[in-house]
């Protein structure tokens, strides 16, 4: 019995993933039981989804023993239980945004389902952001994606939001079951920095494993509007952790790896700055 | 209709090139690429329209028109290509681009650099 008491953002509820998966990870045709009491957060359904794909890809089955009522109806409504066969429910609320596994191809579709959960669906259910927030944010998450199909060679990213009105944020977290950061670095660069530097390295500025191409720049324009909005982003990745917010920077190294890597995105939903102020580029002096 | 002719320039329309209003996928920048460099090739000026485009990633712009920067000069680039209706929040992504390749083929080892750097830390 793999029993959980609180998964959120904390260091801990990622070490408390990275423990199941390595308890089951080389496990074939057995059955895995699984309990969720007091709190789930729904965002990080994208990251357990991770974990139990790995597990059914080796034909495993997974139980859902206990559950309480109250994470039940969430993980109904964003859809994630109905991938292992429960009913699906309605969000009356609206403020689930789904749970999806999308082929990393899938770019358009993805597109589309952020705009749709993020803006177009909760436009009048939900405390009101400004139109620039509202951008911003769709295209943070539109360059992490990115990232993810560009760089992580994953054959599936997981992703799922949610709303918390009361405490006025958006939570949504992405996760590829790819190579993460620190093969896809040392293997660019023929060093062996450990998970925790490479994603460190990483999140600078113009820092990208392309050949031939420039980049580097979407974890620093995410890291610098989530400056802006007083947001939080954190990055699991093999044993690493990141986190990055307002406060300042944490790195820590969990016991055990995750199998690829989740980026988990926190955006205050009552940041009034103003995002579409009239810039000072000219036009006739980009290049 | 990707092009639109006029004067013997070229007007490019990134809308018509990738059948969509956010440029947000590697794949689609390398579409808009080809066309600026087909142009390029044969001597023509060119014109980016951004008309009705609502959103860009980084990774577009990059693939797009930062690897431009490999193949012709800054000179070549700045005197040929123009870009007409970006957004303010366009404009800020794209100089940003643009100012990063420039630097990133002017010295091509400092990823490695830096990697040795945080390696020593």
């Amino acid at each position: 019995m793999n029993r959980f008491n609180q998964i959120n953002d904390s260091f801990e509820s990622y070490q408390s993933l990275i423990q199941l998966y390595e308890k089951y990870k080389d496990e074939s045709f057995g059955d895995i039981h699984l309990e969720f009491h007091k709190f789930f957060a729904a965002n990080m359904s994208a990251a357990l989804g991770a974990v139990l794909d790995k597990f059914t890809a080796n034909l495993n089955s997974i139980h859902f023993d206990s559950i309480d009522p109250q994470i039940e109806a969430i993980l109904l409504k964003n859809n994630f239980l109905t991938y292992f066969g429960k009913q699906k429910a309605v969000d009356t609320n609206k403020t689930t945004i789904k749970y999806q596994r999308l082929d990393s191809t899938d770019g358009r579709y993805f597109k589309s389902y952020v705009i749709k959960e993020l803006i177009e669906g909760h436009n009048s259910d939900l405390p009101q952001m400004s139109k620039g927030v509202k951008e911003k944010i769709v295209e943070a998450i539109c360059e992490i994606f990115v990232n993810a199909q560009i760089h992580s060679e994953t054959e599936f990213i997981y992703t799922c939001g949610q709303f918390f009105p009361n405490k006025n944020k958006i939570e949504f977290t992405i996760v590829d079951i790819g190579i993460g950061f620190r093969e896809k670095i040392n293997k660019r660069f023929e060093t062996n920095l450990r998970a925790i530097k490479a994603i460190k390295w990483a999140v600078e500025e113009k820092r990208t494993t392309k050949e031939g191409i420039s980049g580097g720049l979407g974890l620093a324009v995410l890291r610098e509007f989530v400056t802006a909005n007083k947001g939080k982003m954190q990055i699991v990745s093999n044993d690493g952790f990141y986190q990055f917010n307002n406060t300042g920077e944490i790195q820590k190294e969990f016991r055990g790896e995750f199998p690829g890597t989740i980026v988990n995105l926190q955006f205050r939903t009552d940041d009034d700055n103003n995002y579409l102020l009239k810039d000072e580029i000219n036009i006739n002096d980009i290049f | 209709m990707i092009y639109s002719k006029k004067m013997g320039d070229i007007t490019i329309s990134i809308i018509n090139t990738i059948a969509d209003g956010y440029g947000v996928e590697a794949e689609d920048g390398q579409k808009v690429f080809e066309l600026i460099l087909k142009a390029f090739e044969d001597k023509k000026k060119v014109t980016l329209s951004f008309r009705n485009i609502e959103m860009l990633t980084t990774a577009f712009l990059n693939t797009a028109v930062g690897q431009l920067y490999k193949d012709f000069s800054e000179e070549y680039i700045k005197e040929n290509l123009k870009v007409s209706d970006i957004s303010d929040s366009g404009k800020v992504a794209l100089k940003r681009v643009v100012e990063t390749a420039k630097l990133y083929y002017k010295d091509p080892d400092a990823l490695k650099r830096s990697i040795d750097e945080i390696a020593k830390d």
